[in-house]
């Protein structure tokens, strides 16, 4: 009985205790915030002394508060004494040895204040108190890294991926480190590991070998390339081969990787980053690809259109043809058919387009059925039958848009075609060469403009060409003009000879043509793409000195500089 | 005379006559391209005209004599040309008597070498850009050349990059494993061994030793980025291990500062070697340590002192800018403790209120030396594997023009090398 008393005593007691303490560590807690709420404020106005004194006062309650502790390393820093924050840092690990967040702390603070011995066992302090925590090995690697000494830091990462007995634990840090020391090959193998099971570091990896010299890069192909194809490793691949502007070898990285749905978002992603870099051909296989494992129209239609776009217009005619057949009719009409007229266009199979314009006219909007009707007067251009193509037109309805000026132009009748064409409506290059000619010719009639004209859009550039030299002689007054578009189209085709021949007759024959600077910088040019330095040097100085009001001076002294090696060379 | 032959002297006489004397070239901001300027002066030099430097006088101008070659010179190169004529002129002359202006006379074009190493660096050097952009013609020279005695050979010698304690930059740090690193250190092991020397760092002090010589007997020497810091160091540790074991086998001396002969280096003295053999610095000559995490300061802007023209034209000739604060740029040494200048050395640039200076100069011997610290003007954080700067695009660099100056400024000195 007296022992119940007894107890029910010191239960009464401890309670009492209890109910005493409660408020008085109520008040402790209310005063550790009040004295971290001054001291912040201390330090926001640089009284640093008293901040210190303030968050000191705050871990007094709270040993272990890592605000408290950043607070006072940012203060004693201001101080110049980092090193005091040391004691404190031992209270704290003495609560919480395994806390990340202060061991690092410790770590950075030795490094600043102490010798490196006092870093290392401050780290082996960490790995002991952490067993199997791979924080410590990143946190040292890490520091050792920005001290500059990699040698250290890639021992580390190596100890600690034996520890952990799994290398993909550290593949991040220690590909970042051996590609930060040129070890290319061994930083794309560890790039491999690391981007197995963690896709979102491709883009490090891609940043990290980016800067692989060409001499080196065969070996990071291989790399990251070595069977078994890895989704990660080959879009990691692709991307580089795309950046190194390789658009079809980085296709090919990607190209045998499984149709699962890893492979099929790596195509996707990939379709996406070639299209963005007007990588058309190997954004339609990639688009292809992905089509030929999906069964599904749209990317098809896409690929067709990216065909054409790279210039494929047979490929694009059968990708199309193979999209229209996947959707329905309503669909294929919207998506698929206007890219399959616009190849058939292309290839100047008029007949065909008009045929399947037909077809698929009834699943045609009013508006969908003009585009089509322009389309295809389009294709009749390209075959060279201009009456049919008329007839299409005429068929469309509504506004024609330019394609009236421009059957004009082709007809000879430059009177019709200036009114039809304003120059301010010219955007690509052949529209502005049109409506420089007829700014510049006050003729009203050339048949020779029409046919090279004519000869351009049905895409024959050698008998445009030619037809522009004619006329040059049809059109005096616009001569120089055509001379140098004549020059400039054999020059497209490769044939600089002949082109040279038509720059040195503006420049010498009609000095004062404003033709005749550029033609003198393009002569220029194409010396040197002929490696004949001296002679570009040569025409370079005498378009300086002939024209020195030329607003293509600037080019010219570039130009002038890249001849003489006085700038170094970008490619 | 006949009347044919008079209406001939007359019309050449008025064909002359619309030419002007002179062809003055401002360096201030009506200047199009200030750096090509030094091209056409010194190149009007190298072909035997004479010229005058009109110092403080529209940022630093040439006077040049006007002729059609000149003209036709400046017109292709897009350099901004003023004639005038000898009336002109003497307004100028009366304009310059009255302020902090003087005309030093430009006699002959220096002969220049740039100690660079055959093998191709993954960085630029801002003197050669600078050369080249101008169209100043230099020859290059490497250790094998130095230890013959080419130098002798030259007015001015540049030194940019190169590491003259023998670390290679203390890139064996962070690149050991580069291939370029490679090849350098090997390029560098088998120029040591063909001399007779155990390692990297016993060629690069007798190197040192002979630019040192060539400094004392009247050479002019240009120096910028590490090679500055270095070069001073492999000077006064000529029997001092100041090289880390990696680079010859054998630790820093722990008591290498204790040791350093500092009478016979150039610009600095008293300074502590960086022990560290993982500390990528040098010693406590750079003020920025870019290199060293922790220690690296931010960048500001340094300003140029003005002196005075006509009693200091040396210096004078050295800052002439139309700039007076250009932004800094960050080097191996970017810049220099103003404790470890020695005394008497010319403060040509600093930045106010810093520990430091960024353009200094000195005689030593019979020649003259300066030290420009950082690595490229135009940019300034320019770091390993970077495209080369493209000086098309900065033709009014002030910084490029204090380069420059340099390369002008034995030009003005009369007397020829005696080595």
């Amino acid at each position: 009985m007296r022992r119940l008393r007894s107890a029910v005593r010191g239960v009464a007691c401890s309670l009492a205790v209890a109910i005493s303490l409660a408020p008085a560590a109520t008040t402790a807690r209310a005063q550790d915030a009040d004295a971290y709420v001054r001291a912040q404020a201390l330090e926001q106005a640089e009284q640093w002394f008293a901040a210190t004194a303030a968050y000191r006062d705050a871990l007094a309650t709270e040993p272990a508060s890592l605000g408290a502790l950043l607070g006072l390393e940012r203060v004693y820093d201001q101080l110049g004494v980092r090193d005091s924050l040391l004691p404190f840092l031992d209270r704290a690990l003495a609560i919480a040895p395994r806390s990340a967040a202060l061991r690092g702390l410790q770590l950075r603070t030795l490094q600043a204040t102490s010798g490196r011995a006092a870093v290392r066992a401050a780290y082996d302090a960490w790995r002991r108190a952490a067993p199997g925590d791979p924080a410590p090995y990143r946190a040292y690697a890490r520091l050792l890294l920005a001290e500059g000494d990699a040698r250290a830091a890639d021992t580390v990462l190596s100890e600690a991926a034996a520890s952990a007995g799994d290398p993909r634990g550290f593949a991040y840090e220690t590909a970042m480190l051996r590609a930060s020391l040129g070890r290319w090959e061994s930083a794309a193998e560890t790039w491999r590991v690391a981007t197995a099971d963690r896709p979102y570091f491709a883009p490090a990896a891609v940043y990290s070998l980016a800067p692989t010299p060409t001499a080196q890069r065969d070996a990071v192909r291989r790399a990251l390339a070595a069977p078994p194809p890895v989704a990660g490793a080959r879009a990691v691949l692709a991307a580089l081969e795309l950046g190194w502007g390789e658009p079809r070898a980085a296709w090919n990285a990607l190209r045998d990787l499984p149709a699962d749905s890893a492979g099929r978002a790596a195509w996707l992603d990939f379709a996406q980053r070639a299209e963005d870099a007007e990588a058309w051909l190997v954004a339609r296989d990639a688009l292809a690809a992905v089509a030929r494992a999906t069964n599904d129209g749209e990317p098809v239609a896409r690929a067709a259109r990216d065909a054409l776009r790279g210039g494929d217009a047979l490929g694009a005619d059968s990708l199309a043809a193979l999209a229209a057949a996947s959707m329905d009719s309503s669909l294929a009409a919207r998506i698929a058919v206007p890219v399959r007229v616009d190849a058939l266009s292309a290839l100047g199979r008029g007949a065909e387009a008009e045929r399947l314009t037909a077809a698929y006219r009834p699943w045609m909007t009013p508006e969908e059925r003009a585009n089509s009707a322009r389309r295809v007067a389009w294709a009749w251009v390209r075959a060279g039958d201009l009456t049919r193509a008329r007839a299409s037109l005429e068929e469309s309805g509504g506004d024609a848009g330019d394609a009236a000026g421009w059957f004009a132009l082709y007809d000879g009748d430059l009177a019709a075609a200036r009114r039809a064409l304003p120059p301010e409506r010219a955007r690509s290059s052949d529209e502005l060469a049109a409506a420089a000619l007829l700014g510049r010719t006050t003729r009203d009639r050339s048949s020779a403009v029409g046919a090279a004209f004519l000869a351009l859009a049905r895409g024959d550039s050698a008998a445009a060409a030619r037809g522009f030299e004619r006329a040059a002689l049809e059109l005096p007054d616009a001569a120089p003009l055509l001379l140098a578009m004549t020059a400039r189209l054999d020059a497209a085709r490769g044939d600089d000879a002949t082109a040279i021949a038509l720059w040195q007759r503006i420049v010498e024959r009609m000095p004062a043509a404003p033709e005749a600077p550029a033609s003198d910088l393009e002569w220029a040019r194409a010396l040197r793409r002929a490696h004949r330095d001296p002679e570009a040097i040569a025409r370079l100085e005498h378009l300086i000195l002939t024209y020195p009001d030329s607003a293509l001076l600037p080019q010219a002294r570039r130009d002038l500089d890249a001849a003489r090696r006085a700038v170094p060379s970008t490619s | 005379m006949s009347r044919a032959a008079l209406l001939a002297v007359t019309l050449a006489l008025a064909v002359e006559s619309a030419r002007a004397q002179h062809l003055l070239v401002p360096m201030d901001d009506a200047q199009a391209d200030h750096l090509k300027a030094y091209g056409l002066t010194y190149n009007a030099l190298h072909d035997g005209a004479k010229g005058e430097w009109l110092l403080n006088y529209r940022g630093g101008s040439f006077l040049l004599p006007d002729t059609p070659e000149l003209r036709r010179r400046a017109a292709l190169e897009g350099i901004t040309t003023q004639a005038v004529d000898d009336g002109a002129l003497a307004a100028v002359r009366t304009e310059m008597a009255g302020g902090n202006m003087e005309a030093v006379p430009l006699e002959r074009a220096p002969k220049i070498a740039i100690y660079t190493a055959p093998y191709a660096s993954p960085w630029d050097d801002a003197v050669t850009m600078a050369l080249r952009y101008a169209g100043i013609p230099y020859d290059t020279v490497w250790d094998d050349a130095v230890l013959r005695g080419d130098l002798a050979k030259y007015d001015w010698l540049h030194l940019f990059h190169e590491d003259f304690t023998g670390q290679l930059g203390k890139f064996y740090i962070s690149y050991r494993g580069a291939p370029w690193f490679v090849q350098q250190e090997q390029a560098n092991l088998d120029e040591a061994r063909a001399h007779g020397f155990p390692n990297i760092p016993a060629l690069k002090k007798a190197v040192a030793e002979r630019i040192r010589r060539y400094v004392e007997n009247g050479g002019f020497l240009f120096a910028m980025c590490g090679a500055t810091e270095t070069l001073e160091l492999a000077i006064a540790g000529e029997d001092v291990d100041i090289a880390a074991s990696y680079a010859d086998g054998t630790p820093i001396a722990p008591d290498a500062d204790a040791r350093l002969a500092w009478p016979r280096s150039f610009a600095f003295t008293d300074a502590h070697v960086e022990t560290g053999e993982f500390v990528n610095s040098m010693s406590d000559i750079d003020g920025h340590q870019a290199n060293v995490p922790g220690r690296r300061q931010p960048l500001g802007a340094f300003t140029l002192f003005a002196f005075s023209a006509k009693f200091d034209p040396v210096a004078s000739m050295l800052v002439q800018d139309h700039r007076g604060v250009i932004a800094d740029f960050y080097g191996v040494t970017t810049s220099f403790t103003r404790r470890t200048l020695k005394p008497g050395v010319v403060v040509l640039a600093e930045e106010p209120g810093a520990p430091w200076v960024k353009y200094i100069h000195g005689d030593y011997g019979k020649g003259s030396w300066t030290f420009l610290g950082g690595h490229d003007p135009e940019d300034p954080q320019h770091a390993i594997g970077n495209p080369p700067t493209d000086l098309s695009l900065h033709p009014n660099s002030p910084g490029y023009r204090l380069i420059l100056n340099n390369v002008l400024f034995p030009a003005a000195k009369r007397k020829p090398l005696k080595t």
